[in-house]
């Protein structure tokens, strides 16, 4: 079984799977049959991917478990719609929409460094909660500012209706933020990321500087989160404070980064998609029930399976791998403890290895 | 000169609502180490118990509160056997998740079987006095601020004097010592646990007159629970009662000097607080059963 996970070819298997997902889902808007509202649903799907991959970023990779993440989403859309809007763009004309999308992304990313400068500095749940008070005054801000954010009526955008061209770019931009995180993994920066939430002491005196690299990594998961908020702004063509800030967008970047695998490339991408299909399941079956199930389900997921879907296949966690040894014997379980224990420490001691360059660049 | 007065009184009667608010989840983080996240949702429920039972039985929240009291011990005994014990020794995460899945169950659960409509609940302490010319005193939450100095100071006496709450403290300051001179440490988390809940709910009872009654009155509690715990130290009864007053306060002024919008910045003042706090004290305004610690290396 392990030495299965591990081959090559479990792995080629698993590429050429993600290849015919992507190419289906690329050639899926050009058929007759699909209708505008399975696009905009499959766009919205994308949205949760993004997000989960942006708040994995923080709370996979640097352990910062950000309770507040919409937040960034809310900020986006609101720019996005500020700027759009005749009468509270300050130029007398609204502004096309890219530009106003993109600049709504800077802003919520620059506000996520501001931010995160002061959260950061404070650990485990005061972070998280910070985040989720930062996520509620913000909104609160919103509703009050009513001569900029139209308060609690909200603001219409100008309607402008091409599901394939959103469909197409938010496809796009999620298979980039996927490449980018493969490729941040495995940059001396990701280790840097991965030794800060094991050893944040241990991994400043190794020199390096903890505090720029999280607010940085912060900084861009804000942007990129208040990127889908100003497309999911356009394509919705309404923002009020309650629609452009819900707890919600939060609550499902953490359950399907859980579900997935919190911390690894794959995870959130995984479990978002499995939860998409999951609360479409639960949804048509059980409308009343779908929240509670959602939250049993999470317990579950954390007391069970830690790790995520993507753990179970990963021949270093806590796995299906471990659980076919233990029952059935095999090279995995030696007399001194788990093999994953001695398998971590070599990770770790890997790890470190990596950031001893990292002083000198 | 008649407008400050107002204040303090108003901050005084808002800061005793938020002491019994905070006792329950400031000593479960005290001594079991467990953010309950789920917090504000025992608040509710307590609340609709009250609610119940004055819509059935004809019964006045501060009659009730003692009874809700006994049952939240049990749900919260339960919530403990179930849940809470499979999660003291893990990350602090894990434990937050938990509880969070508790409270996405327990309001939507609560939504289900109430709808999501605001109820209120009738007392027969109601009103208001008046003091001088253009100053109040609100009945209901005066007479919460009385029964919240009674539990604060039936708390302190049960923690200081009696045989278990002197376990409970030596538990939360150091578990193993406590278990080698032979404290059933398991048994004292399960009690605090239960009795925390019970006050929680207690506390949710006293103030369904004050607060509509609804599935989602919970994360904003929550939060301010949170606020006050982190800024005054956990598990400190003292902080809880000083925190809770100087929120209050704030609140009050915002809402009377501020108009408008006051009541708007009240919900940002208390994040505010907390981080001010945390940045300056870190180790919290009035000490507690365990440091807050918040700073990241």
């Amino acid at each position: 079984m392990r030495r299965l996970v591990e081959s090559k070819a479990f792995r080629r298997v698993a590429v050429m799977l993600s290849l015919a997902v992507l190419a289906w889902l690329v050639v899926l808007p050009l058929r007759e049959s699909t209708t505008n509202s399975t696009l905009f649903s499959l766009t919205l799907m994308l949205t949760t991917i993004a997000i989960s991959i942006n708040w994995n970023l923080t709370g996979g990779f640097t352990g910062y478990v950000d309770f507040g993440h919409a937040v960034w989403f809310g900020i986006g859309a609101y720019v996005t719609a500020i700027l759009m809007t005749k009468q509270t763009s300050g130029l007398g004309i609204g502004w096309p929409a890219f530009p106003a999308i993109v600049l709504g992304a800077l802003i919520a990313g620059g506000m996520a460094a501001v931010i995160g400068k002061a959260t950061m500095r404070l650990k485990g749940p005061y972070f998280s909660i910070a985040m989720l008070g930062t996520f509620v005054a913000v909104r609160e801000i919103v509703r009050v500012a009513s001569p900029l954010t139209g308060g609690g009526v909200g603001l219409t955008l100008p309607p402008y209706l091409n599901r394939q061209l959103f469909y197409y770019i938010e496809l796009g931009l999620v298979v980039a933020l996927i490449c980018f995180t493969w490729w941040l993994r495995r940059t001396r920066f990701g280790s840097a990321l991965i030794a800060v939430r094991e050893d944040e002491v241990g991994a400043e005196m190794r020199g390096i500087n903890a505090t720029r690299l999280k607010v940085t990594v912060f900084s861009f998961a804000g942007g990129s989160t208040g990127l889908f908020g100003g497309l999911w702004a356009f394509q919705n063509t309404f923002v009020d404070p309650d629609i452009a800030f819900v707890e919600s967008r939060t609550i499902d970047a953490v359950m399907g980064t859980m579900l997935g695998g919190i911390g690894t490339v794959a995870g959130p991408v995984v479990g978002s998609a499995a939860l998409y299909w999951l609360r479409e399941v639960l949804w048509a079956n059980f409308l009343d029930y779908h929240l509670i199930i959602q939250g049993l389900l999470l317990i579950m997921i954390v007391l069970y399976v830690p790790k995520g879907i993507v753990g179970l296949f990963d021949p270093r966690s806590t796995s299906i791998v471990t659980l076919w040894s233990r029952w059935f014997g095999g090279e995995s379980v030696d007399a001194y403890g788990s093999s994953e224990d001695l398998v971590q420490m070599n990770d770790s001691a890997d790890s470190t290895n990596d950031h001893k360059t990292e002083v000198t660049s | 000169m008649s407008q400050l007065l107002q204040v303090i009184i108003n901050g005084i009667a808002l800061g005793g609502m938020y002491t019994v608010l905070v006792l329950g989840f400031s000593i479960i983080w005290g001594v079991l180490g467990v953010i309950n996240f789920a917090h504000g949702e025992f608040v509710m429920l307590g609340a609709y118990t009250a609610w119940l039972a004055n819509d059935q039985l004809g019964l006045d929240p501060f009659l009730a509160a003692p009874l809700v009291f006994l049952f939240m011990m049990m749900v919260g005994f339960a919530v403990q056997k179930i849940l809470v014990n499979r999660v003291i020794d893990r990350p602090h995460l894990v434990s937050l998740l938990v509880m969070f899945g508790v409270s996405i169950i327990l309001s939507n659960g609560m939504k289900l079987i109430f709808s999501a409509d605001f109820r209120r609940n009738d007392t027969a302490l109601d009103g208001s006095w008046q003091l001088m010319d253009g100053v109040t005193i609100p009945v209901t939450k005066f007479f919460v601020l009385l029964a919240a100095l009674g539990i604060v100071s039936a708390l302190s006496v049960f923690l200081q004097r009696t045989r278990m709450g002197k376990s409970i403290r030596a538990a939360a300051q150091n578990r193993e010592a406590a278990r080698i001179v032979g404290i059933d440490v398991k048994k004292v988390y399960a009690i605090t646990f239960a009795l925390c809940i019970g006050i929680t709910g207690a506390a949710g009872a006293l103030i369904s007159p004050i607060l509509a009654v609804q599935p989602f009155q919970g994360p904003p509690l929550t939060l301010k629970a949170f606020a006050i715990t982190a800024m005054a130290g956990l598990g400190s009864i003292k902080g809880a009662l000083g925190g809770a007053m100087i929120l209050g306060l704030i609140e009050a002024g915002l809402a009377i000097y501020i108009s408008g919008i006051g009541t708007n910045l009240a919900v940002i003042a208390s994040f505010v607080i907390l981080v001010v706090a945390l940045v300056l004290r870190p180790q919290g305004l009035f000490g507690g059963l365990r440091p807050v610690d918040a700073m990241a290396s």
